[in-house]
């Protein structure tokens, strides 16, 4: 009894549950994933399902095609979001902050209901659903998530080293590519990533923003795992995003996401 | 250059203009609504009748103004199309073929039909009947024109402005020394800037806001169909709250309110044990936690989900609320873990060992030393908590089963997917919306208290 007082006054065994749980619902399911895709319906190894996937025109076209959307996505919104998040924390206006929390507050309601917003908005513009639509939902859905990352790495930045440039001679373009814009890289980068790794796996919305006309790689992969004998085959693709995202984390702030936990 | 702007100005307003003027037509998208007077024999019975249309995804609907359901009559509305016919059938204009599979599908996504000239066959049955539809009936016209004359005024106004000023300005320079002239223009620059940049951050507001709001003002209007202002009212507020709305939105809101709060409450509790567990770790076990804990906010929540379904289909699992709870602890503790661990840096590492020191039991000191001193950030990461939960679409997804467990997110979906949105939604995402919007003014403020103390 007393040996196992010691033991859970021993805070460190408090994570125990946790590190279990996480073990059976995070690891193992991962696992899963790759043994699943490794084996057929009967659960022999095979490799025919990845050979099955670098020979199937429609798959590797709509991940291509994902992949094309993705970084199209997440160049909009470096573009349209870089700019906000300067102004916002450079201005000497009153309110930044506020304005900042409105920027995020969308990213709080859901995005489904967003989406289905966006396409009665085209509808009652009497603009047609279809690419521009899809892009259009997409950037209004995750820009938010690259503003934010980008204000606060801009508004920790610290502003003496912009003054130290212009007096040192260089002009306002020039100390804002040569001072601020690398200051501002990290927070840059886990926009791309936190912009990105959704809008490469993204289902729903490509579905509801183009009335099913264009088909993205997340929903691909939903048609395939949902179906009882292509499961398999859905588990390959689901490797195929996992090792995207695998890599899109590596090249991001490892702790990208940690930031938009921080919310709060 | 300033004669080119002016130029570019004026024709962008003029373009506006003449795409308003265009966009003063028939209709026929998904989800238009209208009162319909039938020129010819549109359905025969029908002729010099006046009836609703509506079209949905997979079909028009069409009801008589008197409301009398149409039954079981069936017409070929187009002789001509030999795969794709529209009929009518019931009150509904379908489009059929032998493979009747394909009826959904066929206008909601021609790409899906393999064979290319059966796609081509498809897509022209749709044009043909909408075109019928403009030839022989006066659907209601929905002018959405006036969006783009509303743009094109402010437009025009905001250039008139800011001609006005300018031209005001270079009066008043007229008479001022080069250096004062110099002076001004120096402050004119700056302060175009400052209006600039204003200008673009409130354009994105409203870009932004403009879907957001059209949802809200539409809450107060009883028609099915958003976009169709049919008057002021409270009604669906009413029916929201008295239950009247459709019985699987209101299990949705149940089930969500449920599972929100089950997964909250469990990720709360496991997240702050292991938040305690993890800050007195050594560093190496630390990493490995922390990496460990990381790895569900990295995976988008399609991969969570995939995984997850393919565990408890591996286990035998039979997915319902469980299922859904477990999915959803698995995502939210991680961020929980992130809020208690700075609460925890803060406070003195020695106070518990001081506790236990003078007697006190684990529990005694977890209860009376540790929690008192973590609770705001097991508050922020439980609300945290609920809003990711409420929020999850992706894992849920694949996690609910097939029993007819719907979360709200769930049952957006597939309400949007049939067509239409419930129009009890639109309340409710205008409540939610201004929950949040509460919470976050209340968050901020409680921020600013802290900080000043």
């Amino acid at each position: 009894m007393s040996k196992l007082v010691q033991i859970f006054s021993s805070r460190r065994t408090w994570a125990w549950p946790y590190v279990l749980f996480m073990a059976l619902f995070v690891i193992l399911p991962l696992i899963l994933v790759g043994v699943y895709a490794l084996t057929d319906i009967d659960g022999h190894f095979t490799l025919h399902n990845f050979a099955k996937f670098f020979t199937h025109s429609e798959a590797i076209q709509t991940f291509l095609y994902s992949l094309m959307i993705a970084v199209l996505n997440t160049l909009i919104c470096l573009l349209l979001g870089y700019p906000a998040a300067y102004i916002m924390a450079t201005a000497d206006f009153r309110t930044p902050k506020v304005m900042a929390m409105l920027f995020i507050l969308p990213m709080w309601i859901n995005f489904l209901l967003r989406t289905v917003a966006t396409v009665e908005l085209f509808n009652m513009c009497g603009l047609p659903l279809g690419e521009g639509a899809l892009l259009f939902g997409l950037c209004y859905d995750y820009l938010p998530f690259m503003i934010y990352p980008i204000y606060n790495t801009l508004q920790k930045m610290d502003t003496s080293l912009v003054e130290a440039a212009q007096d040192l001679g260089a002009s306002r373009w020039q100390s804002f590519w040569k001072v601020i814009v690398p200051l501002s890289m990290p927070g840059v980068y886990s926009g791309i990533v936190m912009v990105f790794m959704p809008t490469v796996s993204t289902f729903a919305i490509a579905e509801l923003l183009t009335h099913n006309n264009i088909k993205l790689f997340g929903s691909l992969i939903q048609d395939y795992i949902t179906t009882t004998d292509l499961l398999n085959y859905g588990a390959v693709l689901s490797l195929v995003l996992l090792i995207i995202i695998g890599l899109t984390s590596f090249f991001g702030d490892h702790d990208a996401k940690e930031e938009g936990g921080g919310l709060v | 250059m300033r004669r080119l702007l002016v130029i570019c100005h004026l024709s962008l307003v003029v373009c506006l203009a003449a795409f308003a003027q265009s966009q003063v037509n028939y209709n026929l998208r998904v989800g238009t609504t209208g009162e319909v007077k039938v020129l010819q024999n549109f359905p025969e019975t029908y002729a010099g009748e006046k009836v609703n249309v509506s079209i949905q995804h997979s079909a028009f609907t069409i009801v008589p103004a008197d409301g009398l359901p149409y039954l079981e009559q069936l017409d070929y509305v187009f002789a001509d199309q030999p795969v794709y016919e529209l009929g009518i059938w019931g009150d509904s204009i379908y489009s059929y073929t032998d493979e009747s599979e394909v009826r959904w599908t066929l206008w909601r996504n021609h790409r899906e039909i393999k064979n290319r000239a059966q796609r081509v066959r498809a897509a022209n049955a749709y044009k043909t009947f909408e075109s019928y539809v403009r030839t022989h009936t006066s659907v209601a016209k929905r002018s959405t024109g006036w969006i783009w004359l509303v743009f094109a005024g402010m437009l025009l106004a905001a250039g008139i402005v800011y001609a006005v000023v300018l031209i005001l300005q270079r009066r008043k320079e007229k008479c001022l020394t080069p250096v004062e002239q110099e002076m001004l223009r120096r402050k004119r620059v700056s302060l175009r800037r400052h209006i600039g940049s204003q200008a673009y951050l409130w354009l994105l507001m409203v870009v932004l806001y403009a879907p957001i709001a059209l949802i809200a003002v539409f809450s107060f209007t009883e028609s099915k169909i958003l976009g169709n202002w049919t008057g002021f009212s409270f009604q669906l507020y009413a029916n929201l709250f008295s239950g009247k709305a459709d019985a699987g939105l209101n299990s949705a809101i149940i089930y969500t309110v449920v599972i929100a709060l089950i997964a909250a409450v469990c990720s709360t509790l496991l997240g702050t044990l292991a938040a305690i567990g993890l800050y007195n770790m050594r560093a190496r076990q630390r990493k490995i936690v922390s990496f460990l804990n990381s790895v569900p906010m990295i995976n988008p929540d399609i991969i969570t989900g995939i995984s997850l379904f393919l565990l408890f289909v591996a286990l035998g699992f039979s997915q319902g609320l469980a299922t859904v709870c477990i999915a959803h602890v698995v995502f939210c503790t991680p961020y929980v873990v992130l809020s208690v661990l700075p609460r925890l840096s803060r406070m003195n590492p020695n106070t518990y060992e001081a506790a236990l020191d003078l007697g006190a039991t684990p529990a005694q000191a977890l209860r009376m030393v540790m929690l008192p001193e973590l609770w705001p950030g097991m508050l922020s990461g439980f609300i945290l908590a609920l809003t990711l939960s409420v929020d999850d679409f992706g894992v849920t997804f694949f996690t609910k089963g097939s029993g007819g467990l719907e979360t709200l997110s769930t049952f957006i979906y597939s309400d949007a997917r049939k067509g239409g949105l419930t129009p009890e939604l639109r309340p409710l995402f205008t409540i939610i919306l201004m929950v949040m919007l509460a919470v976050l003014i209340y968050i901020n403020i409680r921020n600013k208290k802290q900080e000043e103390k």
